[in-house]
């Protein structure tokens, strides 16, 4: 326990301090972090809020007020002072994505049925069981703790070593993805600075210190316990990963504009809305 | 007298009815008629992709309000542009919408779509789906405004990852660095290169 208390300190100060340097310039949203959002949300920022509103009533805008729609606008501003390197590791991520990762994961697509596939995602996922069963508990969520120990339970033992989800399946306990950058978000640790990370991908100076703890509580290392069985591990998990997944990356980049700019956003969003639930 | 009386009443009670009818379509109920309608489209083996796309194409127009969508998604640049960039603008945003949106659609063909519950706070409602497949689960919600007897879609909300608060960051930062005309540009040429790359 203590050192559990070590690791999250550790883990939490040097991004306490980067926090609130990083809050004058950013908000991520004006109700994740309560007492962050008060004197982050600028005030230029809510005047174009309201400032949008009013006008709308321009000729081609002929048949309604629209402006009704914008009062739940989330604003997500997302800080990134380091967007010249992140830019750079992105743009290496992206070379590594389409010249190694894809192709060996298209092959193993091409190779393993799919509850294979499923199976070993599955297997991995049981193995990160205590990562959710411990920040879900930090966050006082002692519901979906239980959940996570079930699940755990369940799908070690009846699930042959977690390679099936009868959890899930047989008695409805659905996971719920908490990790440690979620618990520093509960208590008020600011995203700090947007980082895009090599081969993982977009990230923030909270959630990257978070991958520490959730290292710390993951049973793979403990499982696979060379650092070569490690990685190869990891790699295996994450080329499996992507066998399975539609192809998203491909489908951001087809799509938007900037795809930089459009996963730093959806990243920001999307982390917004686990640390909300 | 009395006859005349119960008549209109009677016509008053049928007139009542119609329009509760009318008016009785839900937010899911005009959105899961739209959804039904695109996996319909989807499963016709009879059409080709091309075909496919056309149809996608009608019943996307029918339900996306792609002008509401183009406004929220300039923020305050909408009412700094002309007219005319105000149409360009939702001309070339729509193709980029619709090609979007169906291209996160087709990856689904032969999912399920379940509805689980739907939030209505006045003329706004939130639709909450559910696209089960056998990897994983996506939540895709739906934004919806109520004009007239229909509930529009002004926002999807795919995994809590809005489209259009997504759109609107990146066209801004584009918008800062490039202007308005150059955002155009972009757009144009991004369309250009989606026609031109069959997915």
């Amino acid at each position: 326990m203590k050192k559990l208390l070590l690791i999250f300190l550790i883990c939490t100060l040097p991004l306490t301090v980067s926090a609130t340097e990083s809050r004058r310039g950013f908000i991520e949203t004006y109700e994740a972090e309560p007492a962050a959002g008060e004197e982050a949300a600028p005030p230029v920022l809510e005047e174009m809020e309201t400032e949008g509103t009013d006008e709308e009533t321009a000729p081609f805008m002929d048949d309604d007020d629209l402006s009704f729609l914008d009062e739940e606008d989330d604003v997500v501003e997302v800080y990134d002072p380091f967007e010249t390197f992140n830019r750079g590791i992105f743009w290496f991520n992206d070379k590594a994505y389409f010249y190694v990762m894809k192709p060996v994961a298209k092959g193993w697509r091409w190779l393993a049925p799919e509850p294979l596939q499923l199976g070993i995602r599955n297997f991995f996922s049981n193995l990160r069981a205590p990562i959710r069963f411990v920040n879900a508990a930090l966050q006082g969520k002692f519901l979906d703790s239980g959940h996570e120990l079930t699940r755990f339970g369940v799908n070690t033992t009846l699930g042959i070593g977690g390679l099936f989800d009868p959890a899930e399946v047989h008695f409805g306990i659905d996971k719920k993805i908490e990790d440690t950058g979620q618990t520093l978000a509960h208590y008020g640790v600011g995203p700090g600075p947007y980082l895009v990370l090599p081969f993982l991908g977009p990230s923030n100076f909270r959630d990257g210190a978070g991958l520490l703890g959730d290292f710390y509580f993951s049973l793979v290392p403990v499982v696979f316990d060379s650092s070569t069985s490690y990685w190869v591990a990891i790699s295996a998990d994450i080329i499996n990963f992507l066998a399975i997944d539609k192809d998203t990356y491909e489908g951001i980049k087809r799509d938007s504009l900037d795809p930089y700019l459009f996963l730093r956003d959806a990243y920001s969003q999307y982390r917004l809305n686990l640390i909300l639930h | 007298m009395l006859k005349q009386f119960l008549l209109t009443l009677m016509a008053g009670f049928m007139l009542a009815f119609t329009m509760i009818s009318h008016a009785g379509s839900t937010p899911t109920d005009d959105v899961r008629t739209s959804v039904d309608a695109m996996l319909e489209i989807l499963k016709n083996e009879q059409l080709d992709k091309e075909g496919k796309r056309a149809q996608m194409s009608t019943v996307i127009n029918e339900r996306f309000d792609f002008r509401a969508m183009s406004q929220r998604t300039l923020a305050t640049n909408w009412k700094k542009t002309t007219d005319e960039e105000k149409k360009q603008f939702v001309a070339l945003f729509s193709q980029l919408i619709e090609s979007s949106y169906v291209g996160k659609i087709e990856a689904y063909t032969d999912e399920k779509v379940e509805y689980p519950g739907e939030k209505v706070k006045g003329r706004k409602a939130v639709v909450e789906t559910l696209i089960i497949t056998s990897s994983a689960d996506v939540p895709v919600n739906y934004k919806v405004y109520q004009k007239g007897d229909q509930w529009l879609v002004y926002d999807v909300v795919i995994e809590g990852v809005s489209l259009i608060s997504n759109y609107r960051s990146s066209y801004q930062e584009i918008m800062k660095k490039e202007g308005f005309d150059g955002l155009l540009a972009k757009m144009q040429a991004k369309i250009d290169e989606l026609a031109s790359t069959p997915s």
